[in-house]
């Protein structure tokens, strides 16, 4: 196996803040990989570091042999990666398929001319990407509430119509941040069965910060964990779990709660 | 011209300037409070076109167009980076700065006295024949992927980015493609009125196209569209009443803003009433057979 994202020593500073520093990792291709860590550990900013949101002070981050330390959101997602976000982020004015879609425009091929104009290519390319959007929300299996606003569906089926937008541009890396918070027992366990299911069906390495134990023991190959902006320790869930340090790191907060 | 026609020609005109307003605002949630800077810029070089070169109509109004598109994007280049509120205010300041550029350079715009004799061109086949066009257009554009993208980056856009979605650039298509509509509808000005003078393109008019968006509906064309004709007709209706005028334009905002947050059409166009009515229609239809048949 081969690495698909490596971070060489990633630091961040918010003024005084150091929220991430000196991390150094490497996902393997086709890997399920968590990373964990009590609150404000720098979870969320490690995956907006990856993800093009925010520029690392120092160090650097190569994606599939790229490097993409200092590229824009769109220039990292475009060389195929993506995202959900911990507060759902979806386009609340576009309905369910076309949000879906959204990824699949921003690479569709036509020209400003051929779009005001409604000229067959245009046509032809909307109607793919749409087909395409569909087959993603089937996934999911919110085909049904297609033409309905994401603001209309109850917070999980909203999660999932993040995945299915996640999904739909056939990224190679997958960044999950906490995609089961808010879910219900049922949900959860729903969850990890569709995390399964797109994990055997596509080509796919999946990042994912998880604060559910269940999630993390069930999914992932390799647990990271964070504590202070500093990586803690790595290895099998099992034994991150019976590590000393990291039960240290948790000591009194009750490691399935929630944010 | 006739009294009604001069009426409808200046609705149809209106029509144009808010439809650009509502691809930059409706669709993409740019505030522009200087929009009216490139009606101006659209009428400018009409009148020294037509005027000066004798250029015939339709070359003059394709070079408005084109030289309201440049100069969107001029200005757009600094500020599309910036966050909504400093472009409302840039662009606040580019529209009074052009009304002061107009006004100094008198021996190509004339000053203050403006442009005279332009001839009237225009009439109201034509003018139908653009606004069927611009609103053709518009609504392609709305139902590409450009639309959509720019009702992503509106609603959120780090989601957006994140979506592989260019925000700036698509920004700056809004930004050119509304800049040209404005210029085109500051053509018809020109070729309608026969003079201009820079005065008459200040911010008022601007808000005002902000305010007709809001309250037909900020993501409806079709809401702009009537709001636009509403708007313009009772100007004129209210044309010896003019210190009522700015009360009652007030007072029906505010009605709308508290009864219909959403403006007058919310999120539907003309097409979902339709379909709405039809479902309606055959719906009793069927139940009328079904009742018929018992």
């Amino acid at each position: 196996m081969s690495s698909i994202l490596t971070c060489q020593d990633v630091s961040i500073n918010f003024g005084g803040v150091k929220a991430v520093q000196n991390v150094s990792l490497e996902i393997q291709k086709g890997s399920v990989t968590s990373i964990i860590g009590p609150n404000g550990a720098g979870k969320t900013t490690f995956f907006n570091i990856i993800s093009g949101v925010y520029k690392p002070t120092s160090g650097k981050v190569l994606f599939d042999g790229d490097d993409i330390t200092n590229l824009s959101q769109h220039e990292v997602s475009r060389l195929g990666m993506a995202r959900t976000f911990q507060n759902i982020r979806l386009f609340s004015q576009l309905d369910n398929v076309r949000n879906v879609q959204s990824a699949l425009d921003a690479r569709a091929n036509y020209t400003m001319l051929e779009a005001i104009l409604g000229l067959p290519r245009k046509r032809v390319e909307d109607r793919r990407n749409f087909e395409i959007a569909m087959e993603c929300l089937d996934l999911v299996g919110l085909k049904e509430f297609a033409y309905d606003r994401p603001g209309s569906l109850p917070y999980g089926m909203q999660r999932k119509v993040e995945l299915a937008r996640a999904l739909s541009s056939n990224p190679k890396l997958l960044l999950l941040d906490e995609p089961a918070a808010g879910l219900n027992p049922v949900e959860v366990e729903d969850f990890i069965q569709l995390l399964r299911r797109i994990k055997d069906q596509r080509d796919l390495t999946i990042l994912l910060i998880e604060h559910r134990l269940k999630v993390v023991t069930t999914l992932s190959d390799e647990v990271f964990v964070l504590n202070f902006g500093e990586l803690l320790t790595h290895g099998t869930p099992e034994e991150v779990q019976s590590n000393p340090k990291v039960i240290e790191a948790y000591m009194g907060e009750d490691e399935e709660e929630e944010e | 011209m006739s009294y009604t026609a001069t009426v409808i020609l200046n609705v149809l005109i209106t029509m144009v300037a808010v439809i650009s307003m509502y691809v930059l605002m409706g669709l993409t949630g740019i505030f522009s409070m200087g929009q009216a800077s490139f009606m101006c810029i659209g009428a400018y070089a009409v009148g020294i076109l037509a005027t000066k070169f004798n250029f015939p109509f339709l070359p003059s109004v394709i070079i408005a167009i084109s030289v309201g598109m440049l100069s969107a994007f001029l200005v757009g280049i600094p500020i599309m980076k910036l966050r909504g509120d400093y472009v409302a205010m840039i662009t606040l300041a580019f529209g009074e700065a052009i009304v002061a550029v107009l006004n100094t350079f008198s021996n190509v715009t004339g000053g203050a006295m403006g442009i005279n004799r332009i001839p009237r061109d225009i009439n109201l086949p034509i003018s139908f024949v653009i606004v069927f066009l611009v609103v053709f257009l518009v609504l392609n554009f709305k139902n590409s992927k450009f639309g959509r993208q720019c009702i992503a980056v509106k609603n959120d856009p780090i989601s957006a980015a994140s979506m592989g979605i260019n925000v700036t650039r698509i920004k700056m298509t809004a930004f050119v493609f509304s800049g040209g509509l404005t210029a085109l509808s500051g053509a018809m000005v020109a070729y309608a009125t026969s003079f201009i003078d820079p005065n008459s393109f200040g911010s008022a008019k601007s808000i005002e196209w902000i305010s007709i968006v809001f309250v037909g509906g900020i993501n409806s064309l079709s809401g702009s569209v009537v709001m636009a004709a509403l708007f313009s007709i009772l100007t004129e209706a209210l044309r010896t009443a003019s210190n009522l005028r700015t009360l009652i334009q007030c007072v029906i905002i505010l009605l709308i803003i508290n009864f219909v947050p959403n403006g007058l059409f919310g999120e539907h166009e003309f097409k979902d009433i339709f379909l709405w009515l039809k479902k309606k229609v055959v719906g009793r239809g069927r139940k009328t057979m079904k009742e018929a048949e018992k």
